[in-house]
């Protein structure tokens, strides 16, 4: 089937005695796909192109994705063994799900591939139906033949009404009145004589495309998201009052602090007061951002930052700078000390001396107490002592630090003497630090005055960190594809053809949708010209 | 009587009201027979005055949520029980504005009750003003959920005239093998929505007489430093638990018609606490649907779809045809732009990507790529008509797994709204 219907008068090219409404799908023109004799390129273009095939393909991806929600996918754990995971959580069925490659559906091969012919089609769906479509529309003949007109479904044909009852009706008069109700209407009317030709919002037609012109913008955002570089996806834990290098990139983040609140039970409402629930209120982390200017990521040698961003980061409200974002993610409960402020005490005299600062990360080597150096001979972040009785660290983090220093000063021997030094009071009793000094314990002691000389991180706060380049093209393709629907869907093309011949009128109308609104405005076209008609009798059956 | 206990009132009212509508409208029809009246006049009265009625209902229903925004100092649509209210208020939006296009009074007899089985099923959740979450803390809650539930509401409507024009083309008569399947189909539809009623009927039976069953279990897990913690995990049931949770023990259970102590237990795979509670729920539905159904079979000694079929009589199928079509299409594009392209730059703005691939963001494409399949098969030949019918029945069932299924069944992120 090509073009079935005279392109210019609109007289069916086939099928020319019948009465059944006519096909009027892009104007009865051919499309690209129905080309005679094709090559192996048009058998392509011929199977994307059809509606019918992008129906199955959507058919087919709703049941895929449908699919891929009986279980959770594997991206939604950070840190699971999948091929354990789904057996022991779900038992068999979890482990076939596994098996079958649907614990990831969205990443799998058969799922992309259906997008992309999603896309295929609808690049060729559009192409091979707007140009054949926008031809016609282009070059519309205002006098149609009367079997075009007869087939259409709504139609009308009767003889026209004179103005005044003494008058005999004239056919060129008839039509320049109907013309000036139609424009009243909001039509764009084109007379010939004794036939008129009204239409309005052809732009309605191109909704689809418009549409369909979105979606693949949209398609191919998602598509340029998998270049290196336009895509970041991390989470990072942030202690309270560290600076963080934030991988591959240039930037550091700092935690300054990090809330947590819940809602008081004032807060509620008396019913769900009743229900003795905490709720939380407030998920806070207070950053700031640091961009690294010099000897970044260089080992044995300090960054140097320069403050870039400072910004509150809320749930739904993430920290912004140059493309990369910092999401509240998640939090965790974890009391680390960072850093003391200790005085070096003599026991013999009772006189101290300090303040000085340790830091549990990276400390200093060096430390003067009045006339006293403390030269940190040795650093264990995580004290503890293995089985061949030795000393050792079980990691990097300052979970249990513990510090030998070498004391040099008045009345001690020229070589100094060894001080270990335990700051959180439980390591100090569980790996007796009295007792380790021995002699020398009893002459000094390093001590902190109060709670405010002793600096905790509290929190961990787990952001996540992202970079997305493709965004403005997601937004892009979207609005697009929204002015597209909203143009399609809320206004309809309308066409009202019409000939008199003698005093017979033969009305068509057509619309794209709507052929209730279509018909009330014709009867209430013909109501105006002295023909009561029902709307309802217009319908061809 | 403080803003609370009126919130509470506007609502009953609405409810009524919407009942009382409803009730105008079928009687609108019904009552063209009743002697001494002019059929058309009669159905012109009386559906005025059924409109008349579910706008002063909407009316009651907008006052309720506007004064449950200011005592909640957020928009009332952050749980199941809200989300369903304002649903039902969009229903209700979404019919009169097909009303005033259509003036079709039959269209009053079958959306009216959507919206209203809608929200007698939000009535079931809890219904207290519950404190925001962090996550829900953004203007994106206002206008990502209201305008999908302005889009899901037009595909209601369309479900509505897509029952209507197979209660009116389906053969009720005849023999043939592809009408009894068309007859199967429409009498299975109104078993699913009697089965929702039962379970609404059911919960709100139990609760009046105050039944209480509670179980508990004991759960093994394994903490951060690889010992074992057990803790006890209760779940409590209004109704009598023919199913109890797999491997669990009766705290509590009050007997019920001689019933002492639960029929079965629910499959190991069912292994959340709730789950066992939830099939259930599930099972009485279903149980309390059937009885109903064979009430009514009983009462009406016909099947359901033909003994409402003849309300039907006079009316023209392509009308039906065309009001499907067109809520449809007038939903479409809302929904796309609520459900999906607002969900989109929340999605965004909250958890960093506009698109996870979260089971509902998952079940919300699925419905968006339904409707699309729809709205592309109605420009072949054939798919109008009973093909249509049958699609916008299937769609709004997609529509409302969406929306209460994902919950139920698969949570994810959107889990809040669960009960």
């Amino acid at each position: 089937m090509g073009t079935v219907l005279c392109e210019s008068c609109g007289k069916p090219l086939y099928d020319d005695d019948g009465t059944a409404p006519l096909e009027m799908r892009y104007d009865g023109v051919a499309r690209r796909s129905q080309k005679a004799n094709p090559t192996w390129i048009d058998k392509i273009w011929n199977f994307f192109s059809s509606v019918k095939v992008a129906v199955y393909l959507i058919i087919i991806t709703l049941c895929g994705a449908a699919l891929g929600t009986i279980y959770p996918q594997e991206n939604t754990f950070l840190n699971i063994d999948p091929e354990t995971y789904y057996r022991e959580t779900y038992g068999l069925s979890g482990f076939i799900y596994y098996k079958l490659g649907l614990s990831h559906t969205y990443e799998s091969w058969w799922f992309i591939g259906l997008l992309v012919m999603i896309g295929t089609s609808l690049v060729v769906c559009s192409l091979d139906r707007v140009l054949p479509l926008y031809r016609a529309l282009s070059k519309q003949q205002i006098r149609k033949h009367l079997n075009f007109l007869e087939r259409q479904k709504v139609t009308y044909s009767g003889p026209i009404a004179a103005p005044e009852p003494a008058r005999a009706p004239d056919a060129q008069e008839w039509v320049e009145r109907m013309a000036s109700h139609l424009r009243k209407k909001r039509y764009r009317v084109y007379t010939d004589g004794t036939a008129l030709l009204a239409e309005k919002n052809r732009f309605s037609r191109w909704g689809p495309y418009i549409n369909h012109i979105g979606l693949i913008i949209f398609l191919l955002a998602v598509v340029l998201r998998s270049l290196p570089g336009w895509h970041m996806d991390k989470h990072i834990g942030f202690p309270e009052g560290e600076i963080k290098p934030i991988p591959d990139t240039p930037y550091y983040l700092k935690n300054e602090k990090f809330t947590v609140e819940f809602y008081k039970p004032e807060e509620m409402s008396e019913q769900f007061r009743k229900k003795n629930e905490t709720v939380p209120k407030l998920f806070e982390t207070k950053a700031v951002l640091y961009e690294c200017t010099a000897n970044c990521g260089e080992p044995g040698k300090e960054p140097v930052l320069k403050e870039a961003a400072r910004h509150d980061i809320l749930v739904n409200h993430p920290l912004e700078y140059k493309g990369l974002m910092a999401y509240q993610f998640d939090y965790e409960m974890k009391p680390v000390l960072l850093s003391v402020k200790a005085m070096l005490k003599n026991k013999l005299t009772g006189k101290a001396y300090g303040p000085f600062l340790i830091k549990m990360r990276n400390p200093q080597t060096v430390y003067e107490a009045g006339p006293y150096r403390l030269q940190l001979k040795d650093y264990y972040p995580d004290f503890d002592i293995n089985e061949q009785g030795q000393p050792v660290t079980k990691s990097s983090e300052p979970n249990a630090p513990a510090f030998i220093f070498l004391i040099t000063g008045p009345d001690l021997p020229q070589q100094g003497e060894t001080y270990m030094y335990f700051p959180r009071q439980i390591d100090k009793q569980r790996f007796r630090q009295d007792d380790i000094n021995g002699a020398t314990g009893s002459r000094f002691d390093i001590t902190v005055g109060s709670m405010n000389d002793v600096e905790v991180s509290n929190y961990i706060s787990y952001l996540n960190i992202r970079v997305d380049r493709a965004l403005p093209f997601i937004w892009t393709g979207a609005a697009i594809s929204m002015l597209g629907l909203i143009l399609g869907f809320y206004w309809q093309h309308r066409r009202i053809w019409l000939r008199i011949d003698g005093d017979r009128l033969t009305l068509g109308a057509h619309t794209n949708k709507n052929w209730f609104g279509l018909r009330r405005e014709v009867a209430a076209a013909l109501e105006k010209m002295g023909m009561k008609v029902d709307p309802k009798s217009l319908e061809k059956r | 009587m403080n803003i609370a206990e009126w919130s509470g009132k506007f609502f009953l009212i609405a409810f009524i009201l919407y009942t009382a509508s409803f009730l105008g409208f079928v009687l609108s029809l019904t009552g063209r027979k009743w002697s001494n009246r002019d059929p058309q006049e009669h159905t012109r009265r009386w559906s005025r005055m059924a409109f008349f009625l579910s706008t002063a209902g909407l009316a009651g229903h907008l006052l309720f949520f506007f004064s449950r925004w200011y005592i909640a100092g957020h928009i009332p649509t952050s749980n199941m029980f809200e989300f369903m209210t304002f649903l039902g208020m969009m229903i209700m939006a979404a019919f009169s504005v097909v009303y005033l296009i259509y003036r079709t009074p039959i269209l009053g007899a079958f959306a009216m009750p959507v919206g209203i089985v809608i929200l007698a099923y939000a009535a079931v959740f809890p219904r207290e003003v519950q404190p925001l979450i962090p996550a829900l803390k953004s203007y994106w809650l206002y206008i990502h959920v209201t305008t999908a539930a302005t889009g899901e509401a037009f595909f209601a409507v369309g479900f509505a005239a897509g029952l209507m024009y197979l209660l009116r083309t389906v053969d009720f008569g005849a023999k043939t093998k592809q009408a009894r399947k068309q007859q199967r189909g429409v009498e299975f539809s109104l078993l699913v929505i009697l089965i929702i009623i039962g379970f609404i009927g059911s919960i709100f039976a139990f609760r009046s007489i105050g039944y209480e069953a509670q179980f508990s279990r004991q759960v093994v897990t394994i903490d951060e430093n690889g010992k074992e913690q057990v803790a006890t995990q209760t779940v409590d049931y209004v109704l009598p638990p023919l199913i109890k949770p797999y491997n669990s023990e009766t705290v509590q259970m009050q007997p019920f018609l001689g019933l002492t102590a639960p029929l079965a237990e629910a499959p190991s795979w069912m292994n959340g606490v709730n789950a066992g509670r939830k099939l259930n729920t599930v099972v009485w539905s279903i149980i309390a649907g059937l009885v109903l159904y064979g009430v009514l079979r009983l009462a009406l000694r016909k099947p359901l779809g033909a003994a409402i079929s003849p309300i039907m009589e006079g009316i023209d199928p392509e009308d039906l045809d065309e009001i499907n079509y067109r809520a449809i299409a007038i939903g479409f594009p809302i929904f796309t732009l609520g459900a999906l392209i607002f969900a989109m730059i929340w999605a965004a703005e909250a958890w960093g990507r506009f698109w996870g691939w979260d089971p509902k963001e998952v079940w919300a494409l699925i419905t968006w790529l339904f409707y699309s399949a729809f709205l592309h098969l109605r420009l072949s030949r054939g798919w109008q008509g009973s093909r249509s019918a049958w699609l916008s029945v299937i769609g709004f069932i997609v529509v409302m797994f969406t929306l209460i299924g994902v919950n139920l069944v698969i949570a994810g992120l959107h889990s809040y709204a669960g009960v």
